[in-house]
């Protein structure tokens, strides 16, 4: 081997170990781009998994589910979960519009959530004062664990499932720290419910 | 007329002494500017890259107590909404603290840290150049040696 291909290596060896040893600080100075930020919600059944949704309801009977929140946004994030009770004329169509359902939420609850975590939130609701006359229903009372809302829906009767059609809206809010304001991040997932007379 | 309000209103005073919708209200306002600040305080500590997992689960405390205290707002249960939106102020005082002074020691920490990596890798940078190139210099010399023991007419030209 001659000089030069000895000074090639040296020169490749010290280019090498030079970024090695300065690895460390230029790890506080250059920053990896991150992914795209996103929040998730979706639900899960009584034993927490994605099987054995509750139904067929009828009143006075209590049912279970759990609401998962997952965060990816970068940063530890502050969240509002809104449940919304409504019908199918109510339902929210426009899913790309970010705008959220005009409902009023009758469960509201809020929680922090550091980044790359997820929480589950356990949800017991029944529907109680209920009317029923041929193909038409109200329902006055939805209680969600434990605490009784005024409801006010009139669901759709559905002559397939021979019961009455209704949602169970949950819709998620995040804090901007910019605005100071929660803002609807046009998460949100429902759940569908067939209310039987008996 | 005058006396028949200072009855009424003496009546609710005494039915309800402190609690009326309006102070709940200011209650519960009060309440969800103090989660609001604790929080901005933990999002500021953790850009500075503080740990602040158990800062959000002590602040969570205090958010569960107010998402009870709006929804027994909602269905009319005005004295526990107070006593919970008041119950939240401690905890969420007591987390803004936690993350300011959280903030402030992994500032002065994290500067320390900065100067004794950028230090450490100047050193080490120059120690590893120093080692190569007294390496090279050593290499040259060999190699010169050896040529000139493997042309004896160069070493005999010299002689």
């Amino acid at each position: 081997m001659r000089l030069e291909d000895y000074k090639a290596i040296f020169i490749a060896v010290g280019l090498i170990g030079i970024l090695i040893i300065a690895s460390p600080a230029l790890s506080l100075t250059l920053s990896l781009p991150l992914g795209e930020p996103f929040s998730e919600i979706y639900v899960l059944g009584p034993e927490q998994q994605f099987s054995n949704y509750p139904y067929n309801i009828t009143e006075g009977h209590n049912y279970s589910i759990t609401v998962g929140v997952g965060n990816h946004e970068g940063s530890s994030t502050y969240y509002l979960m809104a449940v919304k009770f409504t019908n199918q004329t109510e339902l929210p169509t426009n899913f790309t519009a970010g705008v959220p359902s005009s409902l009023p939420s009758l469960y509201e609850h809020q929680f922090l959530i550091q980044d790359g975590q997820t929480v589950l939130k356990q949800l017991t609701f029944s529907i109680s004062e209920a009317s029923f006359s041929e193909n038409q229903s109200s329902i006055e009372k939805l209680t969600i664990n434990g605490y009784a809302f005024n409801a006010n829906t009139v669901p759709e009767w559905d002559a397939s499932t021979k019961g009455f059609r209704c949602w169970l809206l949950f819709e998620l809010w995040i804090y901007n720290p910019t605005t100071g304001l929660l803002e609807f991040s046009n998460r949100f997932v429902n759940l569908q419910l067939n209310l039987k007379s008996t | 007329m005058c006396s028949q309000t200072l009855l009424y209103s003496t009546a609710q005073n005494t039915a309800h002494p402190q609690i009326n919708i309006q102070n709940v209200d200011s209650k519960l306002q009060a309440a969800n500017s103090a989660i609001i600040q604790a929080f901005n305080a933990i999002l500021d500590a953790e850009e500075s890259g503080a740990n602040v997992t158990d800062l959000i689960n002590q602040l969570n405390v205090g958010s569960e107590l107010l998402a009870q205290a709006n929804i027994e707002y909602a269905t009319g249960n005005l004295s526990s909404a107070a006593n919970n939106a008041d119950a939240v102020l401690p905890i969420a005082h007591e987390v803004l603290v936690d993350a300011q002074n959280a903030k402030q020691t992994i500032s002065v920490s994290g500067q320390t840290t900065s100067w004794s990596t950028l230090a450490l890798a100047s050193v080490g940078i120059f120690s590893f150049v120093l080692v190569l190139f007294l390496l090279w210099r050593w290499l040259k010399k060999k190699y010169v040696t050896n040529l000139y023991d493997t042309k004896p007419e160069v070493n005999l030209h010299e002689a």
